[in-house]
């Protein structure tokens, strides 16, 4: 996605993304250098800056491995004396957690800023982990903008806070200000900073984090940290508003709905807008408590700011009430909403309530989950995989791992028992490979996951003699977060050309004896490579890898329009189809319906023209209105963004 | 004063565009507005979900039994989330079904969940967006047919008027030939009612 609204001319007022807004404030405070790694709602943040940098000249902009060397090239660039930037998904900062701790103990000459995208409600994601405990467990500042409509301002203020105490701030942001578009006022980029080059300075005593070097620091740490505190009870960040006996603490976004909360009620109460929640600045929070008998904080995620807020009570002999996420006035778990909020607001004040009644409509609805696009190369991999697993009558466990393939799970695939982590399925195979009795653990992982932390796990299983089946689901790009490219693929993130490392090479180097590619989009194919790497691992007792290759069909739609290839169209053909349901049940292909009388028929405007519904029909039902061309069929199998 | 809109329909069909439209369109007049999007996994052909602010708002999201209109790309979609709404609000909705890819589910048929949707007091408009779209040419231009549509009925004042809509449309969408000509015929269609 271009996001072209980053590069909005200063002074006008666009309507942006909230993850745009991020970037164009990044711009304006002069970033120079900037990594990540794509994850959900992270990931348009380094889109944007990488759109900018085309144009600019700058700032650098990569797509980085994974979130560790994401982070730890920010860090080295900003100890090169440049202003830098990490962004990443909240469960990306496990990840980089290593450099992370070190970070605040060298601290940096010039700024960096870590974005940390943290996703309440689990829209896209594993866990709901709120990364300010990070900020407390690391001696690190964080900024979380009140929404959209600050992302921009605290983005800037978060590399201002970083260059005057050199150390490093993290920005928060969650789902609804990184995925919320809203009306953006813009300022002036700084262009000749964002082209901006460095120097390393030697400073051993301070970068080399030996044990003696470390004492010093940590006391330096801890003596900046007091100064930070009290820096951020003076920001232009937080703020007060109104009177009343009752304070709404807003944290981030949490301000927005106590605005809007207090003015649905109609109560009057003081409002404090807090986008500065680690440290606690506790001056600020004298002022706002002045007068005033009950709390209730506002914020997204666990209660970080309430128990802080209690701990700091205590230390002053302040007695007031504080109500929260801790007593369950906010639910604990998701995010936050209006009803939720109007509802512990009118708990703390007696104010009554009065919400509209929503509708109710009584009608039994079929969940929808997401599900494998029609044309995805996946679709034919996992009946090839099952077909074989039942003909070698192994007993096997499907280690999944994330990405789209995810979707697995899902019936009727069901080829994902255990999904936990990014690189997680070959690294549970590890284990699973010596002591489940008898079963062969089958590691599904995507292309983009097995650079991010697949390899490691396989290395470790070659080396240790772990026997499983290793399947490398090669899409030719990132898919489920919107199309990035990776290592494997001869882009980079600006869209120009890269040198691309060969998923093959780099498993037969590893030492894996049995490694094949095979076309995705052929499940006869599919099933008998499956077989021959099976047999292996049981004859042998040493991992194996498939390659499954095959591009994203939305990539391959894509670049088909913008080369003028058109992508052909199946049929069913009503005489020979004899309604085994075979198409639309066990291969589940949502562009194929199952008419009344059980026949299929194709939805023309979803289909996407892969053809492997002819490989499945046992009647040969299904035809392409127009033959497909060359150039598509080379297309669906090579596409790579850019 | 508020307007607040539920876009809604199965992931890729251009549910965030159409809200994206609206809010250009809400710029253009001069009005704030906020847009919370669904994107990642739900997009890959789940069940998706836009909420758009305009006017006198801060929070992102729409708090159940305020929405006053649903525009639905899908018809399963809308009556899910219908729920969104107050009593008496309006949906304009495509009448189109998509199954959910899941095997052997029991899919409801339009009449039912046009009915279901009227039982609940909504003022419920459907057209046929998507073989309108096909006509001219581009089954995804079936979301603008439907704003054009709900702006004839007048269901869009507070958000903008038709001049800055169709000026949204060209800047949201490249290569919006079709796109703008859809949007027009959905004005044409409610006219005829």
């Amino acid at each position: 996605m271009p996001h072209r609204e980053v590069l909005a001319e200063p002074g006008t007022r666009v309507v942006m993304l909230g993850n745009v807004a991020i970037a164009r404030g990044a711009l304006e405070a002069g970033v120079a250098y900037a990594s990540g790694y794509p994850g959900t709602p992270s990931s348009e943040i380094l889109e944007a800056l990488g759109e900018a940098s085309k144009k600019l000249g700058g700032p650098h902009v990569e797509w980085s491995i994974n979130e560790k060397v994401a982070l730890e090239s920010a860090y080295g660039a900003t100890l090169s004396g440049v202003p830098a930037m990490a962004t990443m998904k909240h469960v990306g900062m496990n990840v980089a957690a290593d450099p992370l701790f070190s970070l605040a103990y060298t601290g940096t000459p010039s700024a960096i800023v870590i974005v940390t995208a943290d996703d309440p409600g689990m829209w896209s994601s594993q866990n709901e982990q709120d990364n300010r405990w990070y900020g407390v467990h690391a001696y690190i500042p964080v900024v979380e903008p009140s929404g959209v409509q600050s992302a921009r301002e605290a983005v800037i203020e978060a590399f201002n806070i970083s260059r005057r105490h050199g150390h490093p701030v993290i920005l928060r942001t969650t789902t609804r200000t990184s995925h919320t578009r809203g009306v953006v006022e813009v300022g002036e980029i700084n262009v000749e900073a964002v082209r901006s080059k460095g120097k390393f300075k030697r400073n051993i005593d301070r970068y080399t984090l030996v044990p003696s070097h470390a004492r010093k620091l940590r006391i330096e740490l801890l003596d900046r940290w007091e100064r930070i505190e009290e820096d951020l009870s003076r920001s232009s960040l937080n703020s007060i508003e109104g009177d009343g006996e009752t304070l709404i603490l807003g944290v981030g976004l949490g301000y927005r709905y106590a605005k809007e909360a207090a003015s649905l009620l109609g109560v009057e109460a003081r409002i404090a807008k807090l986008q500065t929640p680690v440290p606690l600045p506790r001056t600020f929070l004298h002022k706002a408590l002045e007068g005033v008998d009950k709390v209730l904080v506002l914020e997204e995620g666990d209660p970080v700011v309430e128990q802080m807020l209690k701990a700091f009570l205590h230390d002053e002999g302040i007695r007031v009430e504080v109500h929260g996420r801790e007593d369950g006035y906010i639910r604990r778990w998701g995010e936050l909403g209006l009803d939720n909020v109007v509802e512990a607001l009118s708990r703390v004040t007696g104010v009554e309530a009065s919400l509209p009644k929503p509708v109710s409509v009584e009608a039994s609805l079929p969940p929808r989950p997401p599900a494998l696009c029609p044309g995805c190369p996946y679709r034919g991999v996992y009946p090839g995989l099952r077909r074989a697993v039942r003909s070698s009558r192994a007993e096997v466990v499907y280690s999944g791992d994330i990405g789209c393939y995810s979707l697995g799970v899902l019936p009727p695939f069901r080829v994902q028992d255990t999904i936990v982590e990014m690189g997680g399925s070959i690294g549970l195979a590890n284990g699973m490979a010596r002591v489940a009795e008898g079963q062969v653990p089958v590691a599904i992982i995507g292309d983009s996951t097995f650079f991010h932390s697949g390899v490691t796990g396989l290395i470790n299983a070659v080396h240790n003699r772990n026997p499983m089946l290793v399947i490398i689901l090669d899409n030719r790009t990132t898919a489920m977060t919107g199309h990035q490219p990776h290592p494997g693929v001869p882009v980079d993130a600006k869209g120009g050309e890269a040198p691309q490392v060969d998923i093959e090479a780099l498993v037969r180097a590893i030492g894996v004896e049995h490694v094949e590619t095979v076309d995705a989009f052929t499940i006869r194919g599919v099933e008998k490579a499956v077989r021959r790497a099976m047999d292996y691992v049981r004859r042998e007792g040493k991992p194996a890898v498939l390659i499954a290759r095959g591009s994203c069909i939305l990539v391959a739609l894509s670049q088909a329009r913008k080369l003028g290839i058109k992508h052909p169209v199946y049929r069913v053909n009503p005489d020979k189809c004899m309604a085994c349901t075979v198409c639309y049940t066990a291969f589940n292909c949502p562009a194929i319906f199952s008419l009344e009388d059980g026949k299929a028929k194709i939805n023309p405007v979803l289909c996407t023209g892969c053809g492997v519904c002819v490989e499945v029909c046992p009647f040969n039902a299904f035809e392409p209105v127009e033959e497909p061309s060359e150039e598509w069929i080379l297309l669906m199998r090579t596409a790579t963004p850019g | 004063m508020a307007r607040n809109i539920v876009v809604a329909g199965v992931g890729g069909q251009g549910i965030i565009t159409t809200a994206r439209i609206l809010a250009e369109a809400a710029l253009i007049e001069g009005r704030n507005v906020l847009v919370a999007e669904t994107h990642g996994l739900s997009q890959r052909g789940g069940s998706v979900v836009v909420h758009v602010r305009v006017g006198d708002v801060e929070a992102p999201l729409i708090p159940p039994g305020m929405g006053d209109l649903l525009i639905g790309l899908e018809a399963i979609e809308a009556a899910r989330y219908a729920g969104l709404l107050a009593p008496g609000a309006s949906v304009v909705m495509n009448e189109d079904i998509q199954p959910p890819a899941l095997p052997r589910v029991k899919t409801p048929s339009l009449g039912e969940l046009l009915g279901a949707l009227k039982a609940a007091g909504l003022r419920v408009h459907s057209i046929n967006a998507v073989e309108e779209a096909v006509k001219l040419g581009d089954a995804r231009s079936a979301n603008t047919l439907l704003l054009g549509y709900a702006t004839g009925l007048g269901l869009l004042e507070g958000v903008a008027a038709q001049e800055s809509l169709e000026e949204a449309v060209a800047r949201v969408i490249r290569r919006s030939r079709v796109a703008v000509e859809a949007y027009r015929r959905g004005l044409q269609l409610a006219s005829g009612h």
